[in-house]
């Protein structure tokens, strides 16, 4: 357990004319589970790597519990590692595979055994110790991949995308299991992720990186509820934020925007008073699907919920709840609908938009202008 | 089902197999030559038919291409030059072996400013004939006070071997993932604890054909052994042809089968022995975690 702070982390490639990492500043509290999640390319398996020291930084430093380790080998830095294709030794047993690190570093025979049987027994591998690698399904290999972490006891642990190559279910599985062992080890994590789900499930806070620039560092609920700019808003949440371009306009009840339907009518929504400054011109609204549903009781006298009918041009049914596109102002919006009430494509609905937690995004600068 | 099995009795069937089976014995026809021709007396080689079998088997060919036959003026057989040819090929082999599987490792998995540009030029090495280094090589054996000598035959073939095992190593190494490496390194490992307990192990196909294609180049080679040794140094090669060239008296044509089928058994014997990891080596794609 430990403390990293990464300083202004630069690192360009050689040969390459961009920076892949462009000055980023994330300080990990002891114990903290933080989930770098970004489109591909966006460096974050750089900057992981630069952390474990498999490739050198051209600018700044990583500094963990107070001590800089940038120039350090990986063997010396004390961090762990546990890779997406897994990466285990392939001509070596299970037991060999969690012992090998022990192994090098010199420790006594008798205490490598109670080690690997202490990770073995931790993460349900007993029974697959003396197999080779290439016997084992994925989630097992997966397994033996955190018990060869884990058994060093480092002081940081680092996850490359650890469940990408799994299916689907044993993804869902292994998520809770890793979540599981950060609640009991108390470890820090840094776990790099494309998938956002995993990363709002998962994290303690979030780093969400694009072009090597770090866009917003939060908790799960800060980066959901108020992305920094319109690239966190539509990276984060599934099905994404739906962006409108609207105007906004001053009336006698206070500040509104207008949205046309496919059949074009017209919908006046209620938008919150600091954007004042906007009236009249032009901004971007964010909503996110849970913000358009059915007609609900409770909500309807807040000043903040308005109702409309729009044509439904696509749903799909999820299980839980029905997914349905309407069209306003020429943009596809999402909408979550209740299932119990299902609307067939084509049809008109009924719709609720709650604008309590809808964001605005300012279209030059595409920052979220802020309250 | 009934279709599969039945056209196991077409005629089109019969013809593929002939075709196959004629093509077999094309290629089977100067092996067997050879084989029973070693085997006559040189009285049957001179009265019988060139296919038929021996009148009377007889292993004379054999003992004495081994241990009396006439290689110029010696008359002691090839045996001393096939130990000679062992003495240099083996050596020659492991090391080149061993050094192209390091190279392999480094031009992979560790490389460096220029790396790509060096295998590059290693690469060209495949492509040197043999005649072009005959020059400079004799001047630098000289030099180096190896000429005449195995030892310097051994470097010759380590030299020019280099080049072919490095290219399979570092092409075997490619499609090992780096994380293999990089989850060493994070281990504690270093750059030999890597080489030798993680990637040597996992090299046993392209080890096979590495030894292979290194053991019939240098043991069939007879270009370098002919420059580059002379006398008791000679390989069996070299010693063959001086067997079959030496003209005193009545050619003995089961002693030079004979002494053909020794030179060329060694070879035949690794690739029976090794042969299903060539295959298995060549098409090796990549290495399931």
């Amino acid at each position: 357990m430990a403390q990293l702070e990464l300083r202004d982390i630069r690192k360009t490639y050689a040969g390459a004319l961009d920076e892949t990492l462009k000055g980023i500043n994330i300080d990990i509290a002891s114990g903290e589970f933080l989930t770098l999640v970004g489109p591909s390319g966006c460096g974050k398996s750089t900057l992981m790597n630069s952390i474990a020291g498999l490739e050198t930084i051209t600018g700044g430093s990583i500094v963990v519990d107070g001590k800089d380790i940038s120039g350090m080998e990986p063997k010396d830095r004390d961090i762990a590692m546990v890779f997406q294709s897994y990466a285990l030794y392939p001509t070596m047993s299970v037991r060999e595979n969690i012992a090998f690190g022990l192994k090098i570093r010199g420790m006594p025979k008798e205490e490598i055994r109670q080690e690997v049987e202490r990770v073995a027994d931790l993460l349900q591998i007993s029974a697959l110790l003396n197999k080779k690698p290439s016997l084992l399904s994925g989630g097992q290999q997966q397994r033996v991949a955190m018990g060869r972490a884990l058994a060093r006891r480092p002081k940081i642990y680092l996850f490359d995308e650890p469940l990408s190559n799994l299916d689907a279910k044993l993804r869902v599985e292994m998520r809770t299991e890793i979540k599981k062992l950060h609640q009991r080890l108390k470890t820090t994590i840094v776990y790099v992720t494309h998938d956002q789900i995993e990363a709002m499930t998962l994290a303690d806070r979030i780093a969400v990186l694009k072009d090597g620039e770090l866009q917003q560092l939060g908790t799960p609920k800060e980066v959901y509820d108020t992305p920094e700019n319109l690239f966190v808003a539509g990276f984060m949440g599934s099905p994404s934020m739906s962006f409108i371009d609207v105007d906004v306009e001053r009336t006698e009840t206070g500040l509104s925007v207008s949205v046309e339907g496919s059949d074009g009518r017209t919908l006046t929504l209620p938008v919150p008073d600091y954007l004042e400054n906007w009236a009249g011109k032009r901004v971007i609204l964010g909503i996110r699907p849970e913000h358009v549903s059915q007609p609900d009781e409770q909500k309807r006298d807040n000043p903040m919920v308005t109702e409309g009918r729009f044509t439904v041009e696509v749903t799909e049914p999820t299980g839980p709840d029905v997914l349905a596109v309407i069209r306003l102002n020429d943009t596809d919006v999402q909408c979550r609908l209740d299932a119990e009430h299902p609307v067939e494509w084509g049809e008109e609905a009924e719709l609720m938009f709650d604008m309590r937690k809808v964001v605005f995004f300012d279209p030059e600068s595409e920052k979220r202008i802020r309250p | 089902m009934t279709d599969v099995v039945r056209t196991g009795f077409r005629p089109s069937r019969i013809a593929i197999y002939g075709v196959l089976l004629l093509a077999c014995l094309v290629y089977l026809i100067p092996l067997i030559i050879m084989l029973i021709t070693s085997f006559k007396t040189p009285m049957d080689i001179r009265t019988g038919n060139l296919l038929a079998l021996p009148t009377d088997w007889t292993v004379m060919g054999w003992t004495k291409a081994w241990s009396t036959a006439c290689t110029g003026v010696q008359c002691e057989g090839v045996k001393g030059y096939f130990w000679n040819s062992f003495k240099m090929t083996v050596p020659a082999v492991l090391i080149s072996t061993l050094l192209g599987a390091f190279n392999g490792y480094v031009l992979s998995k560790w490389k460096f400013k220029g790396s790509d540009l060096m295998f590059g030029m290693l690469l060209f090495g495949c492509f040197v004939p043999f005649q072009v280094v005959l020059l400079p090589m004799a001047a630098t054996l000289g030099k180096l006070g190896l000429a005449n000598t195995t030892t310097g035959l051994v470097l010759v073939h380590v030299i020019y071997g280099v080049a072919f095992t490095t290219l399979f190593f570092r092409n075997y190494y490619v499609a090992i993932p780096d994380a293999l490496v990089k989850a060493a390194r994070l281990d504690g490992a270093g750059f030999f604890t890597i080489f030798f307990r993680i990637l040597l192990p996992l090299s046993t196909p392209i080890f096979m054909v590495s030894l292979i294609w290194q053991f019939t180049q240098i043991w069939n080679d007879f270009l370098f052994g002919v420059v580059f040794a002379s006398g008791d140094s000679q390989p069996i090669t070299v010693a063959l042809n001086n067997l079959v060239n030496t003209s005193t008296g009545v050619k003995e044509y089961n002693v030079d089968m004979a002494a053909a089928m020794i030179a060329a058994l060694p070879t035949l014997v690794v690739y029976i022995v090794a042969g299903k990891y060539f295959i298995r080596g060549l098409t090796a794609g990549s290495v399931k975690g």
